[in-house]
């Protein structure tokens, strides 16, 4: 009996110096929240093939220094849960680094937690412009609405458009593409003749596009939530006539995303959206990483925006481990470190605004087709250095 | 959906006539220390993990109102997240525009939640059955609504955030170990257990029983079924708007997902879990789902729904009355053997 005793004390006893072994190669943990089961299992599926496709390329250390991640599943926005996930990974988990964060109210959670503990959190995803202005020890490696929405306005003005209608989903985002898009499109000397906002849940969009064809728009801006919603509103705008009528349709990429082209099918084909990434940019780094992407997992059906957001969001991680020195991480040091960082990613070159900590990156304007038998988005202008117009803009 | 709203009453009817009222009463008189005293256990036991227990005992609060209305009401409602969403928005904000206090706070959330309750209650509980169930979703829906729409005071979907509460009583600040925030979470519900108790033991209550057993008689000997169901309704609100305001006080914000038709249904299988019409059941079937929902989603994050599946389909099967009728038929058994003896 007291034999067994003092053999669990020596255990217990190496266990603990193990674990706080020699200084400078210490395991620096990364806590991801995102959804990884239910209905949006497929964007957390995205980050975590993204983090693991960074690691086989850049290893899993930096200098002495492992690095490992942490997931935790937010299947739905719930910003309660959402803090209390990222609480018990800072407070349990001891996580020098939070990541992820899919919806708004779930990274907005999280601002008085980063502050206290000061550990910066990095943004996979999450678009509204104002997440950065509540904390500074955020960093955005994915887009805002407004960044995406201003060139896209800028470019309907130029193509001699004159009545533009905006039709959006009646939600945060929605509401935030057509405010970008009504004083873009204004400023250029368009007129946006109709605002329509339409229930989140509606199914039906015929009345809609009644609205629109009444209007007598040349163009509509249209932003849903991606998913079922923009399939039934793509097929109601083909099926309406409005298409036929030579109405065109305009909207930021959210709407034609990769995962969901298949489904759209072809009422997407046509359709022009401005984004950040396209599976289909035509660069070496790109095409590397879509291979790796297949190679490790079989297929790279899941490639979307979210997988470019996890991946640059794991390289400016790094960047923050490396910049340290394999010394303790403080969070302030760490998010100044990299501001003003530039660097090339799949999807062109990015840097980090030091006012927003936000990526100013080249915004592409892309058009639906097949290729080679599949749908995708192919890019035919890019606006570069887009900033995020949508920063310290609203109240 | 009405299979598993109304499965309980037949289960806890014979329950509660077969068991004498004393045996039940002292039950229910242990229950509420052992409460805090588990509580108390659990912060020196596992301080790591505070955030979660905090969330358990919020939740457990608003899984107690919809006990109060199923339980001890008959009423069958998939809306209960309505109170506890205005409760929470109510909370959030009076402390981002007006005052910060935490009790102050949750004064907000109780009083909003009572008077939603009340006033839903009066349109819609002359309904029974299936149309009171949808329309208790109708209800849900249209806060979740509005709350969409009054983006100025809510921030939409977005999320109502900035609700920096102030110190308990101007000396224990809300720090990021969640310390406070337990404390304060586990005094709450304690308190609520000990009003909660009191209510379904006075003459309201046993009046409440009377017509979740038979509205009919109740008519009969002069009362007004209807006028008891709402005030019932509107007591959990109170209840329920409560439980929304500690969960703006201890998370700082709020979002649509709090007056959603998910919450409201989680609290059902919190509820049937536990085992409803006892109040403590509230608290045994929320501390176990959200732990084991807790322990299999940190072990496995990708595929522990499928788990908590076969978990709820095990309890419903082999203890039908949810956890605590396991308690109760445990505690019959030895009970039993000791007569024998």
């Amino acid at each position: 009996m007291t034999k067994t005793l003092r053999n669990a004390l020596l255990g217990a006893a190496f266990g603990l110096a193990l674990a706080a072994g020699p200084a400078g190669a210490a395991t620096i943990k990364v806590g991801v929240v995102a959804p990884f089961s239910g209905p949006f299992g497929v964007v957390g599926k995205s980050f975590k093939e993204a983090i693991e496709v960074y690691q086989a390329e850049h290893g899993k250390t930096v200098g002495n220094d492992t690095v490992e991640f942490v997931y935790k599943d937010l299947d739905q926005a719930n910003p309660a849960q959402s803090k209390a996930l990222s609480q018990e990974l800072i407070v349990k988990e001891k996580v020098s680094f939070l990541a992820g964060y899919f919806f708004t109210p779930d990274a907005l959670a999280v601002a008085p937690l980063i502050d206290e503990a000061n550990i910066p959190c990095v943004i996979f995803n999450a678009a509204t412009s104002a997440i950065t202005e509540k904390s500074p020890r955020y960093v955005r490696t994915s887009f805002t609405l407004w960044q995406n929405t201003v060139p896209l306005a800028e470019h309907m003005a130029k193509q001699g458009i004159r009545k533009a209608v905006s039709a959006v989903s009646d939600y945060g985002p929605g509401i935030d593409g057509e405010a970008a898009f009504k004083t873009t499109f204004e400023k250029n000397g368009g007129a946006v003749v109709d605002s329509i906002r339409m229930p989140l849940k509606s199914a039906d969009f015929a009345p809609f596009m009644q609205r629109i064809k009444d209007s007598g728009a040349e163009a509509v801006y249209a932003f849903l939530p991606a998913g079922p919603a923009t399939l039934a509103f793509a097929k109601a705008f083909n099926d309406t006539g409005l298409r036929a009528a030579g109405i065109k349709f305009f909207g930021p990429g959210d709407l034609t995303q990769e995962p969901d082209l298949p489904a759209l099918g072809d009422a997407a084909t046509g359709i022009t959206t401005s984004f950040n990434y396209s599976r289909a940019h035509d660069s070496a780094m790109n095409k590397a990483f879509v291979a790796r992407h297949k190679e490790m997992f079989g297929s790279y059906d899941t490639v979307t925006f979210t997988s470019v957001g996890a991946y640059d969001g794991t390289h400016v991680i790094y960047q923050m481990i490396k910049n340290a020195g394999g010394g303790r991480i403080d969070g302030a040091k760490a998010v100044e470190s990299v501001k003003g960082m530039s660097w090339e990613s799949p999807r062109g070159p990015l840097t980090i605004d030091p006012d927003s900590r936000h990526v100013t990156q080249t915004i592409y304007l892309r058009t639906v087709e097949k290729v080679d038998g599949k749908l995708e988005n192919v890019e035919k202008q890019s606006f570069p250095k887009q900033p995020d117009y949508g920063y310290k803009l609203a109240k | 959906m009405t299979s598993v709203a109304e499965r309980p009453d037949p289960m806890t009817d014979p329950m509660s006539r077969h068991t004498p009222p004393a045996a039940r009463r002292d039950l229910g008189w242990i229950g509420i220390p052992l409460v805090a005293a588990v509580g108390l256990a659990a912060y020196w036991l596992l301080p790591d993990d505070l955030a979660l227990l905090t969330r358990i005992a919020a939740s457990a609060l608003f899984v107690l109102s919809l006990d109060l209305v199923l339980g001890y009401g008959g009423i069958a409602t998939l809306g209960q997240a309505a109170m506890f969403g205005t409760g929470a928005y109510a909370a959030g904000i009076v402390a981002v525009n007006w005052n910060s206090d935490p009790f102050v706070m949750l004064a907000a959330g109780g009083l909003a939640g009572g008077l939603v309750a009340l006033v839903t209650g009066a349109l819609i509980l002359h309904a029974r059955g299936l149309t009171l169930l949808m329309l208790t979703i109708a209800v849900g829906q249209i806060v979740q609504e509005v709350a969409n729409k009054a983006r100025d005071w809510t921030g939409g979907s977005d999320g109502l955030s900035g609700i920096d509460p102030a110190p308990v009583l101007g000396l224990f600040r809300f720090d990021m170990f969640g310390r406070t925030s337990y404390l304060f979470a586990l005094a709450v519900l304690v308190a609520g257990l000990m009003v909660a108790r009191r209510i379904v033991r006075s003459p309201f209550g046993l009046a409440c029983r009377g017509v979740r057993e038979d509205p009919l008689r109740i008519s009969a000997i002069g009362g007004s079924p209807k006028s008891y169901l709402v005030a019932l309704y509107g007591v959990a609100g109170v209840f329920a708007g409560v439980a929304g305001a500690l969960t703006a006080v201890t998370s700082g914000i709020v979002g649509l997902d709090s007056a959603g038709f998910p919450w409201s249904a989680e609290a059902l299988v919190m509820l049937v879990l536990g085992g409803t019409g006892r109040l403590y059941g509230a608290v045994i079937g929320t501390a176990a789902f959200m732990g084991i929902h807790h322990v299999l989603a940190a072990s496995d994050p990708f595929h522990w729904m499928g788990f908590i599946g076969l978990f709820l389909i095990g309890i419903v099967l082999f203890l039908p009355g949810g956890i605590a009728s396991g308690f109760e038929r445990l505690g019959a058994l030895l009970r039993g053997k000791e007569n024998r003896a």
